[in-house]
């Protein structure tokens, strides 16, 4: 019989841990649906409620104050989500704050998302009917993201294409490591430079002879038969006319390049992959690619200076208009 | 009895079976009432059973976890590990590892226990005594594992549980309380009432299917070796077909 | 027998009594009496029917028509209680033994006891119990199990367990079978000694000529579900008819 009754009491501890364990699991998630305990009802209304269902949680600031009761329609345009609060959150929580249902993560479930406003209201009481904003719904913020994503599928598909004639192209990258095209270039500044100081000094001359005009100093006999001047104008004038034609060389050198690279793209010839894995070529090709900026760049700021230089205006003003007759 | 094609064998099988299902479910609630005999077997099923399933249970949970872990790193949830791990074991994995385990020890015993009974002509000797032994010995068993298994599955599923906590704790650091409030927090109703609703049928499958093959048993010692097989192997079978059922009716019934 | 006493001491009657297994006619107009203070050995070739026999009046199988009147009762009509309360007063000794693996000696001899709406008193059924143990000189094997014990005294436990509540008629399916000479002897002997200490009538299912010449006072011989030949065991030994006869070599 004593043992019977150990027996019994096993099967009693065994059978009553069993439906405890089972009470403690159905009342800890009742306690996380707000099944208990003391709360408040409060209500929203939306547009569009995006999929929130009964047991969404509601959040206050980050905080996890409550969960969703229900949604009902009233009407086709309107819908209420019911919620159902935690009372601590009563004296915190006012009229004016705002509702809106957002994404918990970029995945993750509905959530009730209830801000607080900076300025005086009353609180919040039992049925109050929370202001409400619509959100970024997840949908079109999606949408946008996916037209964004054509757009950006059509370039990338642009690019590849470019960067594959590029790539397939020889000529190009021939004339690209072709140092002399660099030398000549910089030959070119060079020339142009020298020839914008000697400008730079015939002015200075020029500036003080008016000067000596102006003030009467010395005669415009001795100005006359002064031959220097003129001499370094004809100077400056054929050193520009050399540069021009170097300018002019080099612009058909290019087009030459350029005419060749599409005849390759034309006939399809070229090898992109012994280019590519070619490392020592790509490096050159940076090589002369930096050469050609910063040729390029001195050649442009000293085009700049020459414009304003006011001897060459009238020169500059006479090529455009000629290109504007072309 | 000349018509012995196998599915007309099988068929037969189906429909004693099921009479046999049925005559439970008019006679458990009849007088006489076996309480003793019930409450025995209370605890042989369920309180006997409880170190093997309890065992089952912490290791399932703790290899549950470290398999999804590089998965879940992979994904970078990892912190999601107490969630998901908590919903597979209460919602499948508790109540059909327990099941099959129970189904192992506990059918195959009744099976065998029931046929070695039926063989050496004890259930004829109760009859004669004045017991039905249909109440004394198959309603008691087959509400002793109706009931047991329910119970069983919670130790086992807080078990698991606990077995996980250690798998997450091997690798990272998780307190207990947090672990607790994330599996909780990943938890519904609906996850736990239709996986507790079933756990009541597979309990009942495993003792009806043991207690149908036991006292149906052939004469002979081998007959009693196979129907303490069968019952494990129709009892295991049967517990997935359930689980099937359970999830398609909650799905019907949109508590998924 | 005279037919004064023959309501009165008569316990058993079966008429007409047919049970068939498919096609297998195991009973067929089997019919069969028994009274106080005797003992009927069936004999039979296995599988002519005899367990079926005891089965049928017992009520574990229906048989297809006949009756069988217990005390002047058809048990054949009578529901699940009144059915419990005549087989109260039979015993039947399983020829497996039947006794319940699960339980010590002890509780096997209550679960009678216990089992059949009769309350006994806790003491009372200590004693009864102890007494049954005793009549087979086991009593020291109360709180064994049965798997503990030797075929010969599991015999004698399932005995004790069939004498424990005083039965009025004992049905006996193969009782020696399966043990060795001697303690068959013994077996029989103590059959026949329960029968003069308790009054009882017994029905013998047997095939083992030492139980019929030991414990019978009457022989019944079953061939193909029919009463063959009857009578004392030392008129059939006699007989000439070629059937009977192979009973006896």
């Amino acid at each position: 019989m004593k043992n019977n009754f150990f027996k019994d009491v096993k099967l009693g501890v065994f059978v009553l841990s069993g439906l405890l364990l089972l009470i403690f699991l159905l009342y800890m998630i009742g306690r996380n649906r707000n099944m208990f305990g003391s709360n408040f009802n409060l209500r929203a209304r939306f547009e569009n409620v995006q999929g929130l269902k009964a047991g969404n949680n509601i959040r206050f600031s980050g905080i996890d104050i409550g969960t969703v009761k229900g949604v009902k329609i009233i009407n086709d345009t309107l819908m209420e989500v019911e919620m159902i609060i935690d009372k601590k959150v009563k004296n915190v929580l006012k009229k004016n704050a705002i509702v809106s249902i957002t994404t918990d993560g970029l995945v993750g479930n509905k959530i009730v998302n209830i801000t607080a406003v900076k300025s005086p209201s009353l609180y919040a009481e039992e049925n109050d009917i929370l202001p409400s904003k619509k959100s970024i719904d997840t949908d079109e913020m999606l949408r946008t993201l996916s037209k964004t994503n054509n757009d950006v599928a059509v370039i990338a598909n642009d690019l590849k294409i470019t960067i594959n004639k590029l790539n397939t192209s020889e000529g190009l990258w021939t004339l690209l490591s072709d140092k002399s095209i660099a030398k000549n270039i910089n030959n070119a500044v060079a020339e142009v430079n020298s020839a914008s100081t000697n400008i730079n000094i015939i002015s200075k001359n020029i500036g003080t002879i008016t000067n000596d005009i102006k003030n009467g100093k010395g005669t415009i006999g001795k100005l006359i038969s002064d031959t220097l001047l003129p001499k370094s104008i004809d100077e400056a004038v054929m050193n520009i006319k050399k540069a021009g034609v170097n300018i002019v060389k080099l612009s058909s050198d290019l087009n030459k390049a350029v005419l060749n690279i599409d005849t390759m793209i034309n006939d399809g010839e070229g090898t992109v992959h012994a280019l590519m894995k070619d490392s020592s070529i790509v490096i050159k090709i940076n090589k002369s690619l930096d050469n050609i900026q910063e040729g390029s760049k001195g050649f442009s700021d000293n085009m700049d200076a020459l414009k304003h230089n006011f001897l060459f205006r009238g020169y500059f003003r006479k090529l455009e208009k000629s290109k504007q007759k072309q | 009895m000349k018509n012995t094609s196998s599915i007309n064998i099988f068929l037969k099988e189906v429909g004693d079976t099921s009479g046999f299902g049925w005559r439970f479910l008019t006679q458990w609630f009849r007088p006489r009432y076996e309480i003793k005999e019930f409450i025995k077997q209370c605890y042989i099923i369920g309180y006997k059973s409880l170190p093997l399933i309890g065992l089952t249970g912490f290791i399932m949970g703790l290899v549950l976890t470290m398999q999804l872990r590089p998965t879940m790193v992979d994904y970078g949830v990892e912190s999601q590990i107490p969630a998901i791990v908590g919903i597979a074991i209460i919602r499948e994995i508790g109540p059909v590892i327990t099941a099959l385990i129970f189904a192992g020890k506990i059918g195959s015993s009744i099976g065998a226990e029931l046929g070695s009974m039926k063989v050496t002509e004890q259930i004829d000797a109760m009859e004669v005594s004045g017991t039905n032994p249909f109440k004394y010995l198959v309603v008691s068993r087959i509400l002793a594992t109706t009931f047991m298994l329910p119970i069983l599955v919670i130790l086992s599923d807080t078990i698991s549980l606990y077995g996980a906590y250690l798998g997450v704790n091997i690798r990272n650091v998780t307190s207990f309380q947090l672990f607790w409030i994330q599996v909780f927090d990943s938890l519904s109703f609906n996850d736990v009432l239709p996986a507790f609703i079933k756990t009541y049928f597979f309990g009942f499958v495993v003792g009806l299917i043991g207690c149908y093959k036991g006292y149906n048993s052939n004469k002979g010692t081998e007959g009693v070796g196979k129907s303490a097989n069968s019952a494990v192997v129709v009892s295991s079978v049967l517990i997935f077909i359930i689980d099937l059922l359970a999830v398609q009716i909650t799905d019907l019934l949109g508590f998924n | 027998m005279i037919e004064n006493d023959h309501d009165n001491n008569i316990v058993l009657r079966i008429r007409n009594l047919n049970k068939a297994f498919g096609d297998n006619k195991v009973l067929s107009d089997f019919n069969l009496e028994l009274y106080k203070n005797q003992n009927i050995v069936v004999l039979g070739k296995s599988g002519s029917g005899k367990s079926v026999l005891i089965k049928c009046i017992i009520g574990l199988l229906k048989p297809d028509s006949g009756s069988i009147e217990i005390f002047n009762k058809n048990s054949l009509d009578l529901n699940t209680e009144e059915l419990d309360k005549i087989r109260a007063k039979i015993g039947f000794l399983f020829q497996s033994n039947a006794l319940y693996d699960s339980m010590t000696v002890r509780d096997n001899l209550e679960f009678p006891l216990r089992r059949h709406w009769i309350n006994y008193s806790q003491d009372e059924i200590q004693k009864m119990v102890v007494q049954a143990l005793t009549d087979v000189q086991l009593a020291h094997t109360i709180d064994m199990m049965p798997v503990e014990l030797s075929g010969g005294m599991r015999k004698r436990i399932a005995l004790a367990r069939t004498l424990i509540l005083k039965p009025e008629i004992i049905l006996y399916d193969e009782p020696t079978t399966g043990l060795d000479p001697i303690t068959g002897k013994e077996i029989i002997n103590l059959m026949v000694e329960i029968k003069n200490k308790y009054n009882t009538a017994s029905l013998i299912i047997s095939h083992d000529i030492k139980c019929v010449k030991y414990a019978s006072d009457n022989v019944i011989i079953l061939l193909e579900g029919k009463c063959y030949a009857s009578g004392k065991y030392e008129e059939l030994i006699l007989s000439k008819d070629e059937k009977v006869k192979q009973f006896f070599e």
